[in-house]
């Protein structure tokens, strides 16, 4: 058997990523409840959560306990299958889309260990496939069917009619979120994540395709069931929506994918509009640990951002109406991300072909 | 056309994610303590601390029973209170003092403090301002059989709240 050295390290490598981007966000999300419920007490004039620990920091460990010790009921109607399937495909997706985000600089590493000299480049994605956003948007749209098949397998009334609307929901949202990046792709020349940040080193694209980034935040915000359009969740309207039914790690896995989404859409924007792991400005340092760190800590920190955005129109903007989402959706950011498109294209034809308009 | 600009600048939205913002910003010291966090920090009246927020003035707490300024109590017996409560938790027992026949005293008088919901009408229906209310709000008890608040125990809160100075409390009767 020819055993490389290079594989098997590429082999650990790509095991070591795949440890750290899933162990990272799964470390990530409590805090993000956390984090949510702190900002949202701010913002209100309350507290928010700080008995347990040091500034109420252990709150999310002790809702994880408490979660993961109660009891799984299934409803004695409900498809017991489906309905302990739901979840799983829904927290399945979401991580699995993580896949294709860069959260950093490729770093050219050069050792010399124990007679071995290993020569590689360390990249800081789990793999680069080149129709990365598609890939994403794909997964997305399976994660759907984990709410609509939970929500139809709990055999409740509320759950299905939230089911019903995070399916009509979705697929109006999917449609206006995946064209308002068109005119990033096509700015960038490419699918792939990595080579949409590459692109960005000089500007990003926020400056060209501002339009776009806005459409692109609300269909986000649609897309991840979060508060101006939280409607397949109602909490005054519909109970808890799809996931009614659920309880103990059902209900949580339902909680974990619905913030890790939301990482997913705050990354997507972060890599489409804000230039990824692109700093913007950097401090050139002689130690590599250093070196690499600091685009890793500028795409947290955007990311960041976003999430606090999300956070913070929670606590602003009231739902909307079932037909007014639905007359934004279609009638409004449908349209316009088609008109995005079309101007993008024609003034990188005109660029690209130096056509003089006098 | 302002309409139509309002919409498309999202400047309505933005208004409103700026007032949000201010409050996010808005430190403890800003706006003062909005929560108090209870057993930590507390309002008293009578273990004054700079920092801390007294209890409002018209706070009606724990009730008492006053006595005259010669010492000898104030309550006729007259039950007034024992009918105007509307949570039935005060018991009237009045009696003829026995060497002068025209006045007459409260021999039992009880308020279940565990009933009683401190609107402070018993205050006000008292004809010779004998029940008054203290700002004493922790009344737990660890039995039962203490709770009850017999007349010495309020006749002693009273004391303590009221050292004979003849001074309404709630009001509102004038």
């Amino acid at each position: 058997m020819n055993l490389d050295i290079n594989l098997i390290i590429r082999f650990t490598e790509i095991l070591i990523t795949i440890g750290v981007v899933m162990g990272g966000l799964l470390a990530v999300v409590p805090l993000l409840t956390y984090m949510e419920r702190r900002v949202l007490g701010l913002i209100q004039d309350r507290l928010g959560p700080n008995r347990v620990g040091p500034f109420g920091l252990l709150q999310p460990l002790a809702d994880g306990i408490k979660l993961f010790l109660k009891e799984i009921i299934i409803p004695s109607a409900a498809n017991k299958i489906i309905f302990l399937a739901a979840p799983v495909i829904v927290v399945i997706t979401a991580l699995a889309a993580f896949a294709v985000i860069p959260f950093g600089r490729d770093y050219k590493l050069h050792l010399e260990l124990f007679g071995f000299t290993i020569d590689r480049t360390i990249h800081f994605y789990i793999t680069d496939i080149n129709i990365g956003i598609l890939y994403i948007f794909a997964l997305g749209s399976i994660g759907t069917y984990g709410i609509i098949l939970g929500g139809w397998a709990s055999n409740s009334k509320y759950a299905l009619l939230g089911a019903m609307r995070s399916a009509a929901q979705m697929i109006s949202y999917e449609l206006s979120l995946g064209l308002s990046t068109v005119g990033v792709l096509l700015i960038a020349g490419s699918l792939s994540m990595v080579d949409i940040v590459n692109a960005q080193a000089k500007h990003w694209f926020i400056v060209y395709q501002l339009p776009a980034f806005i459409l692109f935040i609300i269909s986000g915000f649609a897309e991840t069931n979060r508060t101006p359009f939280d409607l397949p969740e109602a909490e005054s309207e519909l109970v808890a929506g799809f996931h009614t039914e659920y309880s103990g790690m059902g209900f949580a896995f339902f909680m974990m994918a619905e913030y890790i989404n939301m990482i997913m859409i705050s990354s997507l924007a972060t890599i489409l509009f804000f230039g990824g792991w692109q700093p913007l400005f950097e401090w050139k340092s002689s130690i590599d640990i250093i070196n690499i760190v600091q685009p890793i800590i500028w795409f947290c920190a955007k990311v960041f951002f976003f999430l606090f955005l999300y956070m913070w129109v929670r606590a602003t903007l009231p739902r909307l109406r079932y037909d007014q989402l639905m007359k934004l959706g279609w009638k409004a950011l449908i349209p316009l991300s088609i008109i995005n498109i079309a101007i993008t294209a024609i003034v990188k034809f005109i660029i690209e072909n130096n056509i003089r308009i006098i | 056309m302002i309409k139509f600009l309002k919409t498309i600048l999202f400047i309505d939205i933005i208004k409103g994610l700026l007032l949000t913002l201010k409050h996010f910003f808005m430190l403890r010291g800003v706006r003062g303590e909005t929560t108090i966090e209870y057993p930590y920090k507390r309002r008293f009246l009578f273990q004054k601390i700079p920092q801390q927020k007294p209890l409002p003035e018209g706070y009606r707490g724990l009730l008492c029973l006053r006595r005259k300024d010669d010492g000898s109590e104030r309550c006729v017996g007259c039950a007034l209170c024992e009918a105007y409560c509307p949570s039935k938790c005060i018991t009237v027992v009045s009696a003829e003092k026995e060497n002068e026949p025209l006045q007459r005293y409260a021999r039992f008088y009880q308020i279940d403090i565990t009933r009683c919901v401190f609107c402070g009408y018993c205050v006000d229906a008292c004809p010779v301002e004998a029940l008054a209310m203290t700002k004493r709000f922790e009344l737990s008890q660890y039995e039962k059989n203490t709770i009850a608040m017999t007349k010495e125990k309020l006749l002693e809160v009273g004391d303590i709240e009221y050292p004979c100075l003849p001074v309404r409390q709630t009001g509102g009767k004038e």
